[in-house]
């Protein structure tokens, strides 16, 4: 029984002196380990005088219970002042990830497809390049319409253009669907402009068109000033000066009062009654309106951008300001 | 179009100020671009009177003179030729600052004193270039501050976009009008009192004959004779120079003022120079050429409309006249032309001929074929008073079939339906009779200068315009109906960008028009050629899009960016013998650079081939997209050989990935290795599975077990992927490459895959020994059939 007493003594006093992990392995080994001292031990046990036999046996099982449990808790001890004492720098720069980005432009077109979208519009698209009677002849603009000026307009031949607006789209759905038609076509568009830094020679658009049997110069009015608020904010007024446009009449143009003064976004009215004749739907008894908007435009106003070509160099810079 | 001011106020009495008259003329739906202030205020600038010009002692070219500023005198010296004694001067005396900057000090010229200095209307900013001092008409005294003369000169002008349907709108009557309608007030129109003082008849001067109508529907003119011509006065200077015209002499002028005042060209021969006193209007044959006043000899396109003499052409018909009958210093007697010619000839020839003038663009937009007369004789009138001459008696107007007044039908519940208003009926027809459309029985009578109000929606814009957008009601709309339809492309466009930016990709946004050097096809398709590009840098249309997003490599990299993975959608453009070239969607790729931004916790190490093929398998996986194969793509124009695969989607061919070869990513100016991949967006959307529907998530525990194989270096891993899917059956739930192994290990020409197989079942736990004996005839299936050994441990 002395031997109990003394393992235990010996334990402790090594017990007392761990402060590393590998001491306290040294410990383990030393007491609990399968040639140390507890488990050898445990093989006198044969040896002993039978009549003290069963009380070594349970001294000796309760020395390894409470070596055992001063070991875990010297174990503990250690893992836990290790977790407190390892300082990690927090100002290091995290592990970088790099999501990309959408396109500033077409992020600003995104955003007003979901206005429209919300208002029920479809979204319809339309060929880049396109026949001189989608371009101008459906559209109320004849070859001697003064409006058709030759150095505006990218030839591929005689009756093929790169498409100088997004109108060609509302002849197209015209021809193809019934009214009630309610649309907007995004894209983009081209004009022979010698590029600086509002003008370009590719730009891009979206047009609208809703066509129906009580269609009204208020609702166009209505939904230009509906889609104002949404995308230039509550306070954000429009304005509708007359305006000329082969294939709506009455035209206008409209501004936005936006960053305390009026901006320009585009042209709208409602459909020529010779647009309606040329795709066969009966002016008499359906009406419409159209409109188109500048999405550089739109995105320039926005992001206070001062010059187009920053959206075509696509450095990445400026993409990944967006 | 430049409009004054003060010009207009001759027709109208106008009680507004400038910007509020800007604001009226907006209304009415003419853009007013620019208004610009004439003239600036000066100091220490009177009216000098100068009471002695002689010849400066020492310099030929300059006078000395004695001014007077009502009080004292002064010695200025003056370089302008046109000083002389007696004249009233614009005096700048010493300390005044001029508008254009000029400060004027006391000053020794040549050794003589100035004290001062005698102004051009230059140096006061009136005008670009003088030519001489500014000598005053009807002076007030000498002595009177200069500013009280420059106020009777100070004018306003409006810069003017006058859109192409407004013809009438081209003139000062014109812009006039549009203001009264606003204001409610009328025009005058110019007074006048000619007299026809020559003995003579014009009939025994000039006969006129239209042998071509269609072109010339009336042709009108007068004779004026014993002409004096010679400079203009200055208010008609300055009327056109308000207006942003030169003086030329006071007939050109008359002309030029005419087409101002009242938008009607006319145009001035000079009478001597018209073989036979006989004007034919005749329409040109091809070949025929003629020499314009300007000079230049113009090839004439068929049926433009000539005016000519009795042997030859002497004007180019509404567009120029010729250099043959020019009005010159010596002309006596002029020949003054109005005339209505047809906007449609005018516009074809003046495109065809590249010419285009002050007259043919009012011509071509159509001219007051009822005004013809008044401008012809408001112009005899001015020539006779400013050119002293007398006109002829009467005066000749061939018009063989005069132009019918338009009349329009208009149901007045037309208006209120398209505009949505409930304008009274009343109201409507007050609004169209401020612009002299007057409604009776159902019909409107449009004046003669309105070529542009045709059918009743022209009349509607009218009644919309003149109540002003701004008051008509605004409206919010019905709610749709439910049978809008769905636009899958407009979701699958979406779909796409989203998951092509998760996968790190920034989305960019460039040019379709390419030049010929940054061609890239890969299909041997004709590129789409504009005939009348902007430059050669843009006169091709794109057949792949790596033509504008190498350029964004090869532009990046040269700002120094290390990190360049990008991609597009758009379109590309193909001749396919159509009416129209084909104009296919294209998804592209390309990646350049490092594969993570440059930091501390992680290697700088540049892309490769498997970056992108990562991200093109996570972008598949993102839109839930299989049957996705990569096949080795052989074709090396445009990818470096080996390093490219053909992607098939359902076994159909929708693009092609690799590494961009030198020669290709060298013409962009790229010196570092660029990876790039071209999709086919309609093959993709139209595979793009858009139901997804619930699997079952296993629930009982997997075996894994790993093995490698030794192969030929050239045999694809899929081949053995395959293999070991296919004798692994259903247990066999997944199947990874964590190894790939060349080298002094295992025998030269032969690599080493290593696989980890998962076998887990939906239904049970898997016993030990089914996975072993799946596992077993794997290898034993490859080594048996295949010939393919397992690699020694």
């Amino acid at each position: 029984m002395e031997r109990i007493d003394q393992i235990k003594k010996e334990f402790f006093e090594h017990a007392s002196q761990v402060s590393m992990p590998e001491q306290l392995e040294n410990l383990r080994v030393r007491f609990l380990g399968r040639k140390g001292k507890v488990t050898e031990a445990f093989s006198l046990i044969k040896d002993i005088a039978p009549e003290i036999r069963p009380r070594f046996g349970s001294g000796l099982n309760q020395l390894k219970k409470e070596l055992e449990a001063h070991y875990e808790e010297l174990k503990q001890r250690l893992e836990d002042s290790a977790e407190n004492e390892d300082m990690l720098d927090v100002t290091l720069p995290g592990r970088k990830t790099f999501p990309g980005r959408k396109h500033p432009l077409l992020k600003i077109a995104d955003e007003i497809k979901d206005i429209f979208h919300s208002f029920g519009f479809t979204i319809e698209d339309g060929p880049e390049i396109e026949t001189d009677h989608y371009n101008f002849e459906a559209l109320n603009i004849p070859k001697s319409h003064p409006a058709r000026a030759m150095q505006d307009t990218l030839y591929i031949t005689e009756d093929v253009v790169l498409r100088t607006h997004t109108s060609p789209v509302q002849i197209r759905v015209m021809e193809e669907r019934k009214p009630p038609i309610r649309m907007i076509a995004p894209g983009r568009v081209y004009r022979r402009d010698t590029p600086d830094a509002t003008h370009s020679p590719f730009f891009h658009q979206v047009e609208g068109l809703v066509v129906g049997e009580s269609v009204t110069f208020a609702d166009l009015k209505g939904v230009i000033q509906a889609f104002a608020h949404r995308m230039f904010g509550k306070d954000a007024r429009v304005r509708f000066r007359p305006s000329f446009f082969p294939f709506t009449e009455p035209s206008a143009e409209y501004d936005v009062w936006f960053n305390g003064r009026w901006m320009e976004i585009s042209g709208a009215g409602m459909v020529h009654p010779n647009v309606f004749r040329a795709v066969g739907i009966d002016p008499g008894k359906f009406s419409g309106y159209a409109f188109g908007m500048g999405i550089d435009r739109v995105a320039m106003l926005k992001y206070d951008i001062r010059d187009i070509r920053l959206f075509f160099d696509n450095d990445m810079r400026f993409l990944r300001q967006f | 179009m430049k409009i004054s001011y003060n010009w207009l106020k001759e027709y109208l009495d106008i009680d507004l100020s400038p910007e509020d008259l800007a604001e009226q003329i907006t209304n009415a739906g003419l853009e007013v671009e620019e208004i610009i202030t004439t003239v600036q205020a000066v100091n220490n600038v009177v009216v000098g009177k100068i009471l002695s010009c002689e010849k400066h002692p020492d310099a030929d070219k300059l006078s000395v003179c004695q001014v007077s500023d009502g009080k004292d005198t002064y010695q200025v010296i003056c370089g302008a030729p046109n000083v002389a004694a007696g004249q009233s001067i614009p005096f700048a005396m010493v300390g005044a600052k001029l508008p254009v900057g000029l400060k004027i000090k006391k000053a020794k010229i040549r050794g003589v004193e100035s004290m001062g200095m005698i102004c051009s209307r230059e140096e006061l900013a009136l005008e670009e270039h003088s030519e001489g001092i500014w000598a005053l008409e009807d002076a007030p005294e000498a002595g009177t501050d200069f500013n009280e003369v420059l106020r009777q000169k100070s004018d306003v002008i409006f810069d003017l976009f006058i859109t192409a349907n407004r013809a009438d709108c081209f003139s000062h009557i014109g812009i006039a009008r549009e203001i009264a309608a606003f204001v409610g007030k009328e025009v005058r129109l110019p007074q006048f009192a000619l007299k026809e003082e020559s003995s003579r008849g014009i009939e025994q001067a000039l006969s006129v004959k239209i042998e071509y109508k269609e072109g010339c529907p009336r042709y009108a003119a007068r004779v004026i004779e014993n002409v004096t011509v010679g400079p203009s006065p200055d208010w008609l200077v300055e009327r056109l120079e308000a207006v942003g015209l030169r003086s030329i002499n006071n007939i050109v002028d008359i002309t030029n003022y005419v087409l101002y005042e009242l938008g009607q060209p006319l145009h001035a021969f000079d009478y001597d120079t018209i073989e036979g006193a006989e004007i034919v209007v005749k329409g040109s044959k091809s070949g025929d050429t003629f020499v314009t006043l300007d000079d230049k000899e113009r090839k004439l396109p068929e049926n433009t409309v000539m005016i000519c003499d009795a042997k030859k052409p002497v004007a180019i018909g509404g567009i120029m006249g010729g250099q043959n009958s020019e009005v010159s210093a010596e002309t006596k007697t002029v020949l003054l032309e109005s005339a209505y010619f047809d906007p449609r000839h005018i516009i074809t020839s003046s495109r065809q001929l590249g010419l285009m003038t002050d007259a043919s663009q009012r011509f071509e937009k159509g001219t007051d074929y009822a005004g013809v007369l008044f401008a012809l004789d408001r112009a005899a009138a001015l020539i006779a008073e400013l050119g002293n001459g007398q006109v002829l008696q009467g005066c000749i107007d061939i018009y063989p079939e005069p132009i019918k007044e338009t009349r329009v039908k208009l149901d007045l519940s037309r208006v209120n339906k398209i505009l949505g208003s409930g304008l009274s009926d009343k109201e409507i027809t007050e609004l169209l009779s401020r612009v002299h459309l007057h409604y009776t029985n159902g019909e409107v009578t449009v004046p003669s200068y309105r070529h542009d109000i045709k059918q009743d929606i022209d009349l509607i814009e009218e009644v919309a315009r003149l109540k002003n957008y701004d008051n008509l009601p605004t409206s919010v709309m019905e709610p749709l109906s439910l049978e809008q339809p769905v636009r899958n492309r407009e979701l699958s466009y979406q779909a796409m960008r989203d998951a092509l930016t998760r996968t790190g990709l920034q989305e960019v946004f460039t040019n379709s028009m390419i030049s010929a050097r940054q061609i890239i096809r890969f299909e041997e398709k004709e590129a789409v050629r504009i005939l009348n590009p902007i430059s050669d840098d843009l006169a091709y249309m794109r057949q792949s899009l790596f033509s504008g997003l190498l350029p964004v490599v090869s532009y990046n990299l040269n700002r120094h960016q290390k990190m360049i993975p990008i991609f597009e959608i758009g379109r590309i453009f193909n001749q396919n013998g159509g009416e129209l070239p084909e104009q296919p969607t294209r998804v592209a790729l390309a990646l350049c650079g490092l594969r993570a931004p440059f930091n501390w916790a992680q290697k700088e190490e540049p892309v490769d081939f498997f970056d992108l093929k990562g991200i093109l398998e996570d972008f598949f996986n993102e839109i839930h997209l299989d049957k996705v194969e990569f096949i080795l793509y052989s074709d090396s124009s445009f990818y470096r050989k080996h390093h490219a695969a053909e992607i098939r989607i359902n076994g159909k061919t929708a693009g092609t990935c690799g590494e961009v070869n030198k020669e290709t990513r060298k013409r962009f100016g790229i010196n570092q290795p660029v990876f790039g991949a071209e999709l086919d967006f309609e093959l993709i959307e139209k595979n793009m599975k858009r139901e997804l529907k619930y699997q079952t998530i296993p629930r009982f525990p997997y075996i894994e077990k790993d093995v490698a194989f030794v192969v030929d270096k050239t045999m694809a891993a899929e081949e053995l992927m395959g293999m070991i899917r296919k004798y692994g059956g259903r247990l066999l739930s997944d199947l990874h490459i964590f190894d790939i192994y060349e080298g002094e290990k295992i025998a030269a020409g032969k690599k080493s895959i290593a696989f980890r197989l998962r076998f887990q079942s939906l239904e049970r736990t898997l016993k030990d020994s089914e996975v072993e004996q799946v596992f077993r005839k794997i290898i034993k299936k490859a080594e048996s059939i295949h010939g393919i050994p397992i690699r020694d441990q």
